[in-house]
């Protein structure tokens, strides 16, 4: 196995390519039927009137869709530990059937603990469709230190 | 219905309470929180957390079917439901503690803060604190909720 990125690797302001993630309406629909089932999430005709003009993924979707290229694109090449939260999180724009996402996550900040010998790296995960930024979630992910 | 001026800063309502199985923490892990102490009970023993946790986006997720389902369950009692929107986004959100198979969380939701939007006159901003409280009335999951909810029409 190569050698694992550690706390230290996250240096302020480095950014990492996470990769893409091919969005499906069948997978919008499969996320709101279990978790959010509001009408602009799962029925097309209801969707044209609503707020956001079309059918579109839940904010919540995204999220998850952005731990995924996190997991892939860093954490699990790393030595992750787990999260302690999301110090915010902007849904900037609809994210529609058909698109393609990608994702850039920028080190904004990386703080070792007083105690264990882990650190807490704060990411700004900008997440993009083919033309425009849909999405900015902050993440904080445990990474362990380099022995 | 009701509009932006009729809530009231400080109202507070149950959610609902929620079973999380292994199964299911399973399978929302391998579709989108692919890392070992999600994925593989006795793997996770290993870990930190010494089991399996569920993936802290998936108590975000149960925190929204709840709530959709808490406003279905008021709509049919009768209570006049909010004109609510979209949502623009959330802040402060934490996982203060690792949730895992067989645990039944409370969640709850109360109102913090309403603002105005200058660039919206027809709509607002309402703000909410959202905590989910594990068996013995920890909190284990919170986070600042905002949602844009329609204003009552001005009477010319």
């Amino acid at each position: 196995m190569s050698e694992r990125l550690h706390f230290e690797d996250f240096t302020l302001g480095r950014v990492f390519d996470c990769g893409t993630y091919a969005v499906t309406k069948e997978e919008i629909f499969e996320f709101a039927r279990e978790f959010d089932p509001q009408p602009h999430h799962l029925d097309e005709e209801a969707a044209k009137h609503s707020m956001l003009k079309g059918l579109s993924a839940s904010g919540w979707h995204v999220c998850a869709i952005a731990m995924r290229m996190l997991a892939d694109g860093i954490l699990n090449k790393a030595v992750g530990l787990g999260g302690v939260g999301s110090r915010e999180a902007r849904w900037m724009k609809p994210v529609r059937p058909g698109d393609t996402l990608r994702m850039e996550a920028e080190v904004m900040e990386a703080r070792p603990s007083a105690s264990k010998p882990v650190g807490f790296v704060t990411f700004d995960c900008r997440v993009f469709n083919q033309t425009e930024q849909v999405a900015m979630i902050s993440m904080t992910p445990i990474i362990g230190r380099r022995a | 219905m009701s509009w932006w001026e009729d809530i009231e800063i400080g109202a507070r309502r149950e959610l609902g309470i929620y079973t999380f199985t292994e199964e299911e923490i399973i399978r929302f892990a391998r579709k989108y929180d692919p890392q070992i102490f999600h994925l593989d009970p006795e793997a996770a023993k290993q870990t930190m957390f010494g089991g399996l946790i569920a993936s802290g986006w998936h108590t975000a997720a149960i925190w929204m079917k709840l709530a959709i389902e808490s406003r279905k369950k008021e709509t049919a009692a009768g209570n006049p439901l909010q004109r609510a929107g979209v949502s623009p986004g959330f802040s402060d959100l934490k996982w203060l503690k690792p949730v895992r198979p067989g645990m039944t969380l409370t969640f709850t939701n109360e109102v913090a803060n309403k603002v105005e939007l200058k660039s919206r006159p027809d709509m607002g901003l309402v703000e909410s604190r959202n905590e989910a409280r594990d068996q013995n009335g920890e909190v284990v999951f919170s986070f600042i909720g905002k949602g844009f909810v329609q204003r009552r029409p001005k009477e010319d």
